[in-house]
C-alpha cells in the first residue's frame, strides 16, 4: 500500500485504533480573513474534502468551509439511531411537485465528511454507458468527457477509501483493493435467492478496509454504518483525506455557513466567499472558488449569489442553475423467514447486483436499476411497516417478527427533467437567508423503473424462501442542479468542474452530474472532484488559463 | 428492569428474558449516556400546551397500542423534539413546519371529536378514538380538515415510531440488541446468535399469516 500512502497519508495519520488526530487538528494552520488564499471550498464532503486535499498536496493555501461541526466520533457519534439526528442537513426546506422527496435524513449530510459520514458505504463505479444516455439511449444527456477520463481517478480513490469486493463484472470489469467482506443472515438470503432465479449477484463494493489499513482498525461489524462509523473503518472524507489535507497545510473552517460568493463586476472574477459564524459575517478572500455544498444547498448557494451582473443568481444566465436535479428511486422490499436474519447485524452494505443497470430493448423503459442489501434499524423498520398502514396492535405485532425479515433495496435511474429543481422560497432560515425550495416529479420512465425493480426484488427474496414479502417506495440521494455540460446553453459548468460564467468558480460536488446511473454516487463524486484538482495542480491554478479543450 | 405490557397474541413476550440494558456495561460512554437518558424521568412537558398534551397522549396511545403502565413516555419524547426543535427540517409546501402542523393538526382531533359526540378527542372512549383515526387514514390523498390526509398521518407515525422504538423496552420487545460499540458482533449469518441473544420462542408467528403461532 506504499502507493496509496505516498500519495494520501491520512490513514497512516490518524492514531491507531478509534479517535481523531487532535494533534494535526490543534496545529492546523489558519489563514485570516484578509489572507487572499489560492482557494475557499464550500462544503467539506465527498467533492470538497477530496478538492482540498489534492490541492493542499500540490502546495495550495486552501481553506474549506462547513457548515456543520468538524467530527470528533468517539465523542460526537452514537451506537444509536435516535440520537443520530444531528448528522443530517436540518435547516428548514420546502419540498413540491407531484411527488415531493423528503430531506433531511438519508440525502443530507452536515459537518466535515458530509453525507458520507452516514452513507451505507457502497462505493460502485459507475458505467462506461453513463456518460452518453442520450446518445445511446435517447433519455438523458451526453457528459461532456466519458468513462476514461475518470478510470483512473476511480482506481486511485477505490485504494485510498480502500473498497473491498469481488472481482466486478459489470461495466467496466474491475477487481477491488481489498477482498469481499464476510456477509451477515441478510447478504445470505439476497446470494441464496439470486443464485435461484440465476440472477449474478456479488459481495460489495464497500468502502470498508477488510484488514487493518494504515492505522485505521478493522470492521467490528456492529451495523450502526449509518449513524456514523466510531471505528474509523468505514471510509469518509473526515478519515480519507481530511488528515492528510490538514498535515499539508489546508485549513477547516468549521460551524461556518456559506451566505454568498462574492463577485467583481469588473474583472467578471469571484473574489471569495461571505460566511456566518458565530452570529458574525466575514469574507474570506481567495483567487478562486469551488462550491461543494451538494445538490440543495450548492444551488441555493449560487441562486443567493445574485448581483447586478447576475440578476438571477450566479452562473444563472441561461436558467441552468438548479435545474435537472435527479434522485434515485429507491424502493425498499422486505421478506420474511421463519430463520432468524437478525438483519441489523453487521454492516448494511454487503450483497448487490447490477444484472439491470443497462437498457434492456426488450423493456418498455430506458436504463435501469440496480438492487443491493439494505439493514434497516428499528426505527427505520417502523417507518417500513408503518408505510403498508400499520398501527396499534397491528404495528406492535408486525415490530416484534423483526429478527425474521431481511430486506433488499433498489437505485433506480430517474431521469433528468428540467422542472425538477431548486428555486428560492420566500421563508429564510435563521441567518436570514431564503431557502431552498425542491420541486420533484417523476416521468412514466421512473415509475416504470420502480415498478420492474420492485418484482424482482420480491422475485430474489421468495426464491430466498420468503413466505411474505412488502415494498414500499422511498428515495435515495441526490444529484444534479448545476450540472455540467459541453456549453454553457446547456450546462453550468464544463467537463472539469468550472463555470461557463465566471472562470475563477467551481462546482466539484454531485451538483454536476448530467445523469446518475443506478450507482451510489459517492465514488463519482470524489473521482471528479480529483480529476478537476489534477487539472489544476497541472496549470489552471489562476483561474485566467483557459481549460483545456475536452478531447 | 420493565417489560412493557403486550399480549403473546400480539407479539408480546416472544423473546423471554432477553434485556437490552443488561448490555449496558459494554456500551461506549457517549452512547450509554444518550440512551440511558431516555430511561430517567421523562423531560417535563414544555411544547405542548395542557389541551394538546391531552390529546397528544390519547393520539400515541392508539398508535402505538400503549394502555396501561410501564409505557414508554412517547408524549414527553415528541415533546422535547418539538421543544427544541429537532426537526428533519423539510416541510411539504402544502402543509406548516412541523411543530406548526403538530398544534394544529392536534386542535383538528379535538375539534372532530367536539363536533360529533361533544367532548375532546381525550375524553372520548377508545373505539371512537380508534375510529376517528383509521378514518382519517383511509382518505389516503383526500384532505382532512385541511391537511392532506396522508401526510398528516405519515407526520404523527414517524414521530410516533421515533419515539417508541428509540426506547430500550420497545428494543426488548422485538429482540433487537441496541448499542453495539465498541464490542461488535461475532457471528453473523441466519440463526446465528450472539451469546447475550435470546432466541425468538414463536419463530412462526407470521403477522401476515395471522399472527401468534
Amino acid at each position: 500500500m506504499s502507493g496509496v500512502r505516498g500519495r494520501n497519508a491520512s490513514a497512516w495519520l490518524l492514531p491507531a485504533g478509534p479517535g481523531v488526530h487532535e494533534q494535526l487538528r490543534r496545529n492546523m494552520r489558519r489563514y485570516a480573513d484578509d489572507d487572499e488564499v489560492d482557494i475557499v471550498i464550500v462544503g467539506c464532503g465527498a467533492g470538497g474534502a477530496t478538492l482540498l486535499q489534492r490541492l493542499a498536496r500540490a502546495g495550495w493555501r486552501a481553506v474549506a468551509l462547513d457548515a456543520g461541526p468538524f467530527w470528533d466520533p468517539e465523542n460526537d457519534w452514537v451506537s444509536d439511531e435516535a440520537g443520530s439526528h444531528h448528522l443530517y442537513w436540518t435547516e428548514p426546506r420546502v419540498i413540491a411537485g407531484t411527488d415531493p422527496v423528503p430531506l433531511g435524513s438519508n440525502n443530507s449530510g452536515r459537518g466535515v465528511g458530509g453525507s458520507m459520514v452516514h452513507y451505507a458505504g457502497y462505493t460502485p463505479r459507475f458505467h462506461p454507458s453513463d456518460f452518453c444516455t442520450c446518445s445511446t439511449d435517447g433519455v438523458g444527456a451526453d457528459w461532456p468527457l466519458d468513462y476514461a477520463d475518470l478510470r483512473p481517478f476511480y482506481q486511485d480513490l477505490e485504494a485510498e477509501l480502500p473498497v473491498a469486493g469481488e472481482y466486478w463484472p459489470w461495466g467496466e470489469p474491475h477487481g477491488y483493493p481489498h477482498r469481499p467482506h464476510p456477509v451477515s443472515g441478510n447478504g445470505e438470503l439476497f446470494l441464496r435467492g439470486a443464485r435461484a432465479c440465476g440472477i449474478t449477484a456479488k459481495v460489495g463494493p464497500v468502502a470498508i478496509a477488510n484488514g487493518r489499513f494504515g492505522n485505521r482498525p478493522h470492521c467490528i461489524y456492529r451495523g450502526f454504518c449509518l449513524q456514523g462509523c466510531k471505528v474509523n473503518a468505514k471510509a469518509s472524507p473526515l478519515i480519507t483525506h481530511v488528515p492528510d489535507a490538514l498535515a499539508h497545510g489546508a485549513e477547516i473552517r468549521a460551524e461556518s455557513m456559506a451566505a454568498r460568493i462574492g463577485y467583481d463586476g469588473h474583472t467578471g472574477r469571484a473574489t471569495g466567499v461571505e460566511y456566518l459564524r458565530g452570529g458574525l459575517r466575514h469574507f474570506q478572500r481567495a483567487r478562486m472558488v469551488a462550491v461543494a455544498g451538494y445538490s440543495i444547498e450548492t444551488p441555493r448557494l449560487l441562486l443567493n449569489s445574485a448581483s447586478q451582473r447576475f440578476p438571477d443568481g450566479m452562473c444563472n444566465d441561461f436558467d441552468l442553475v438548479g435545474r435537472y436535479l435527479m434522485v434515485q428511486g429507491a424502493p425498499q422490499t422486505a421478506g420474511r423467514f421463519d430463520a432468524e436474519v437478525r438483519m441489523w447485524k453487521a454492516p448494511p452494505p454487503e450483497v448487490s447486483t447490477e444484472d439491470f443497470y443497462e437498457t434492456d430493448p426488450a423493456k418498455p423503459y430506458k436504463r435501469g436499476y440496480s438492487i443491493q442489501c439494505v439493514s434497516p434499524l428499528p426505527i427505520t423498520w417502523a417507518e417500513h411497516v408503518a408505510a403498508q398502514g400499520h398501527w396499534g396492535a397491528d404495528l406492535r405485532r408486525y415490530m416484534s417478527d423483526y429478527v425474521h425479515w431481511a430486506c433488499l433495496g433498489a437505485l433506480c435511474e430517474f431521469l433528468p427533467l428540467a422542472e425538477n429543481r431548486v428555486t428560492l422560497a420566500e421563508e429564510t432560515d435563521r441567518h436570514g437567508l431564503p431557502v431552498a425550495r425542491f420541486s420533484y416529479s417523476q416521468c412514466g420512465n421512473d415509475r416504470q423503473l420502480m415498478s420492474a425493480a420492485r418484482d424482482v426484488m420480491e422475485r430474489i427474496l421468495a426464491a430466498a424462501g420468503a413466505a411474505e414479502v412488502i415494498t414500499i417506495n422511498r428515495y435515495a440521494h441526490l444529484v444534479g442542479g448545476a450540472r455540467m455540460a459541453a456549453g454553457e446553453r446547456s450546462g453550468v459548468v464544463d467537463g472539469n468542474c468550472r463555470a461557463f460564467a465566471v472562470p475563477n468558480l467551481l462546482i466539484t460536488d454531485g451538483s454536476v452530474l448530467p445523469t446518475q446511473g443506478s450507482a451510489n454516487p459517492a465514488l463519482t463524486i470524489m473521482a471528479l472532484a480529483a480529476r478537476t484538482a489534477a487539472g489544476l495542480i497541472r496549470g489552471a491554478r489562476t483561474g485566467l488559463v483557459p481549460t483545456a479543450k475536452e478531447s | 428492569m420493565n417489560t412493557l405490557p403486550l399480549e403473546p397474541a400480539d407479539g408480546g413476550g416472544r423473546f423471554p428474558g432477553f434485556s437490552t440494558l443488561a448490555q449496558a456495561r459494554h456500551w461506549d460512554p457517549a452512547t450509554a449516556a444518550v440512551v440511558m437518558a431516555r430511561l430517567g424521568r421523562p423531560p417535563d412537558i414544555r411544547f405542548f400546551t395542557p389541551a394538546e398534551e391531552a390529546v397528544a397522549r390519547a393520539l400515541f396511545d392508539q398508535l402505538l397500542d400503549q394502555h396501561e403502565e410501564p409505557r414508554v413516555p412517547v408524549v414527553n419524547l415528541v415533546d422535547a423534539r418539538l421543544a427544541e426543535a429537532e426537526t428533519d427540517g423539510w416541510h411539504y409546501e402544502d402543509m406548516p413546519r412541523d411543530s406548526a402542523a403538530w398544534k394544529a393538526s392536534l386542535a383538528a382531533l379535538d375539534q372532530e371529536a367536539r363536533s360529533r359526540w361533544d367532548r375532546g378527542f381525550a375524553r372520548l372512549g377508545p373505539v371512537w378514538q380508534v375510529r376517528v383515526l383509521q378514518e382519517i387514514q383511509d382518505l389516503h390523498h383526500q384532505s382532512w380538515r385541511g391537511f392532506p390526509a396522508d401526510r398528516l398521518w405519515s407526520l404523527w407515525i414517524r414521530y410516533a415510531c421515533t419515539a417508541f422504538y428509540s426506547h430500550p423496552w420497545a428494543w426488548d420487545e422485538i429482540g433487537f440488541a441496541g448499542p453495539a460499540y465498541p464490542r461488535g458482533y461475532k457471528n453473523l449469518g441466519l440463526d446465528r446468535l450472539e451469546p447475550f441473544e435470546v432466541r425468538d420462542v414463536s419463530p412462526g408467528a407470521d403477522p401476515a399469516r395471522g399472527g401468534a403461532g
